[in-house]
This record gives structure tokens, sequence and C-alpha cells, in this order.
């Protein structure tokens, strides 16, 4: 439990580090830019026995999201419960590899921004288009993946290494 | 087999019951996200607790960063010094010159009641911390907040222009809306200045396919040129005037052929952003 916190942690600091690397604006969107804490979330998901724990997680990035880096108020938190059901409902459906894995993190990195997309043009919070949404989920897609497949050789190292098969 | 049947509540109830939840939430987060609202002390402490938790772990990354330039930067510190020794012997005349346009600025504020220029403003200057996280918000964070004096609705500038206004303030950190946000909330009043031409518009949405800030209202595009410059007029209340936006690139019609519509390339690069300035009006005894 404690080494998917602690990578839990590492992600979401990360988001703040790399938007400082790599920064984007709406007119000029970096390729290597992505939300970490998902794909943590994907990452991690397989490791749970107990899948309330998981959930607990989930809410508690989710609060943290909207609390720390957008300032909104449960959105984040809504938006990452909605895809930890979605990545439990893919890690049933899909067998557990690197391929499957990056599809899932791709899966649920194109629908935190629809989702966004959608909640925030619908309360008319600005001016987006399909355009901005189609650049920004394909500007997404390399760091994706290379997120992914670092963090599944890491973690999978590290979990092999202390032994831990699921976490109960 | 004695047990009492569960009551099952009717799908077309449940429906309904899922559109409303779904109505409230939207309402929820449409005046959370609206009203630019203050954070709650929990919030503000999270906040400046990653805030600082980031400098500590960028702080290796930025210290090899800072010598590899300051190492370039000595490479050509020769050239820099012969440019700067021809221009200091004009530093004087500057001086002296500055000194009689303030007497003359101050003696035409007085005649045209003008109370706050961009000369009546002090400048605190901030680091970026993060930006745009999440990428919808078009938001960015700078290391000082309400204990610096920070306060909402400031206006951030740098070096080349308007960059946006502060929306929120924690004790040790505070958002910035960028200008390039196009919701309605942001619109900016601005003039364009053309000699002896000054023509009065608002900027009313900002195009990020093409990088390009909208300006509509002004009637008169006859007199507006190509690489005009565009500047804060000082109307609204917010923006004090004077601050460089950006130029005139383009003059378009709307798409029913009855407004015309500046388009303006903004002066500052949203995109290489590190260091800002807050402006903060001088108090009375200063």
């Amino acid at each position: 439990m404690i080494i998917t916190i602690i990578y839990l942690i590492f992600s979401f600091i990360l988001e703040c580090f790399m938007s400082n690397m790599f920064s984007s604006t709406f007119s000029d969107i970096s390729y290597f830019t992505t939300i970490y804490t998902i794909i943590a979330l994907v990452i991690i998901y397989p490791y749970f026995y107990n899948y309330k724990k998981y959930y607990i997680l989930v809410l508690i990035f989710g609060i943290l999201f909207d609390m720390i880096y957008t300032s909104t108020f449960l959105l984040n938190m809504i938006i990452f419960l909605i895809i930890a059901i979605v990545i439990k409902i893919l890690n049933n459906i899909l067998s557990e590899n690197i391929i499957m894995i990056n599809l899932i993190s791709i899966v649920s990195i194109i629908l935190y921004h629809i989702l966004s997309f959608v909640i925030l043009s619908l309360i008319n919070y600005g001016n987006y288009d399909i355009i901005l949404l189609i650049n920004i989920i394909t500007h997404s897609l390399i760091m994706t993946i290379i997120y992914t497949s670092v963090s599944y050789f890491v973690i999978k190292l590290i979990f092999n290494m202390f032994n831990i098969k699921q976490i109960k | 087999m004695l047990g009492r049947k569960k009551k099952m509540i009717p799908k077309k109830y449940v429906v309904v019951m899922i559109i409303i939840l779904i109505i409230l939430i939207l309402i929820i987060f449409s005046f959370m996200l609206k009203g630019d609202r203050k954070l709650n002390p929990v919030e503000s402490f999270l906040k400046d607790g990653l805030v600082y938790t980031e400098k500590v772990v960028t702080y290796p990354f930025n210290y090899i960063s800072n010598k590899i330039s300051e190492y370039k930067k000595l490479k050509s510190v020769n050239k820099d010094n012969a440019v700067l020794e021809t221009s200091i012997d004009r530093v004087s005349s500057i001086e002296s010159e500055n000194i009689e346009l303030r007497r003359q600025l101050d003696k035409l504020k007085e005649e045209l009641n003008i109370d706050y220029t961009l000369v009546d403003y002090e400048y605190l200057n901030a680091t970026v911390v993060s930006r745009n996280v999440g990428f919808w918000y078009n938001t960015i964070t700078i290391d000082k907040g309400s204990y610096n004096g920070v306060e909402k609705d400031m206006v951030v500038i740098n070096s080349k222009g308007l960059i946006g206004r502060i929306i929120r303030t924690s004790a040790f950190t505070s958002d910035i809306r960028l200008i390039t946000t196009s919701d309605t909330n942001n619109k900016i009043s601005v003039h364009i200045s053309n000699g002896d031409n000054n023509l009065y518009g608002l900027i009313n949405n900002y195009n990020y396919s093409d990088n390009l800030l909208e300006v509509e209202g002004i009637s008169n595009t006859k007199d507006v040129t190509i690489g005009d410059y565009v500047y804060t007029s000082g109307l609204g209340g917010i923006f004090p005037s004077g601050i460089l936006i950006g130029t005139v690139s383009e003059i378009s019609t709307d798409s029913y052929d009855l407004a015309k519509i500046i388009k303006v390339v903004p002066s500052a690069d949203f995109t290489d952003i590190n260091y800002v300035s807050v402006l903060k009006r001088k108090s009375v005894e200063e």
C-alpha cells in the first residue's frame, strides 16, 4: 500500500514539475504532456485485491487534484471516479501486459479530456471546440505511452523486489 | 419465502433521478468555477505546501540549468560590455529627461483628473511554479500570495506585455487567468494607437488555432493599420491604461459580414513565461 501511495504522490507532484518543463497553452500544446496521476491510477489497479482501498485513493487524489491544481470543487473527483470504474471494466476484459496497460492509459486520458471538455462546455466555462479537444488528446499520447511503459516496469520491479503479489 | 419482497424503484424514476443529479452537479460546478471563489484554509495550506515541495524537488535541476545559462552568458559578456559602455554615457541625460516627463505627467494627470497610470503601480516580481495543469483551465500559478500583498484582480505583466489577472490567492501562491482565455468574463477594454488617432475597442475572443486575440467594437477601422500597437485603455477598472497587449495583424469582418474584427498578435509569449510582475497600487504615503 505504501509503495502505491508513494508512487501516486510522486506522479501527483510530477504534474506540477512537468508542466514547467513542457509548458502548454491552447495555441501551442507540447507533445510531452499528460495527466500523470491518471496513469498512476491505471498502473496500480492490478495490484489491488481490496477495491475499496483503491477507490478511496482515487477519491483522495481526485479531491487533491481539484484543490491544488484546478481550484475546482468535486469536478476532478467525479471524473477520476468515472475513470476508475472504466479502468476496472477494461482490466476485467483485457489481459495484463504492457500493451494492454498502455491501451487502458490512453483510453483513460482520452476519457479525462472528453469529460472535462463536455462538463466545462456545458457550464460555459470557456469557448472550447472539438479541434482543441482532438489537439489536446493527440498531443497527450506520446507522454502517456512513455510514462505508462516506464511506470509499468518500475512498479513491477519494486513489487517483485518486496515479493508483494497484491494489496489486501 | 416468508421474507418481505424488496420494493423496486421503477426504471423511469431512476432515469429522472440521475438526470436531476447531473443537473445539480453541473449547477454546483457552474457556481464553483464562475465565481472565482476564495480558497478555504485547507486548500490554501495544501497549495502552499505543494509549491514548496515542488521548489525543493526542482532546486537541483534549476541550479544546474542556471549554471549552464550563466556559462553561456559569460561567453558573450565582453561584447555586451562594449555595448553597455557606449550607452552608459546617455544615462544622465535620460535621467533628467525622466524627471521632466514625470513633472509633466503629474501636471496632466491633475488637469485631466486621472487617478492611476502605470507609474502609480509598484512591481512585485514572482516566479511561475506551475502552468495549466489539467489543460482546460488556462491558468498559471506564481509563488507570491496574499502574504506578499497580492489580491484578486491585480494585473500581471511580463517584460513583453500583459499576461492576465489574479483570480485566486493563497498565503504564498496566486492563480493567474491568462488573457488567452476566451471566456465571457475576460473582456478587456483596449485602445489602438495610430499616430494621433486613438481607437477604443474590446477584446472579445481568443482564437487559439491562430494564437490571435480578437478586438471588436471599433467602427472606423480605416484608421487602423497592420502593425499598430494595442494597449489597455484603463476603462473597466481592472487593467490600468498603457500596458502593451500586442500588435494588429489582420482586419476582417465577422461571419455575418456586419462588424469589423481586428486580430491582434499577443506581444507576450505564453509558452515561455518564467517570471512575471504583479502590479500593486502604490499606497498613498508613497
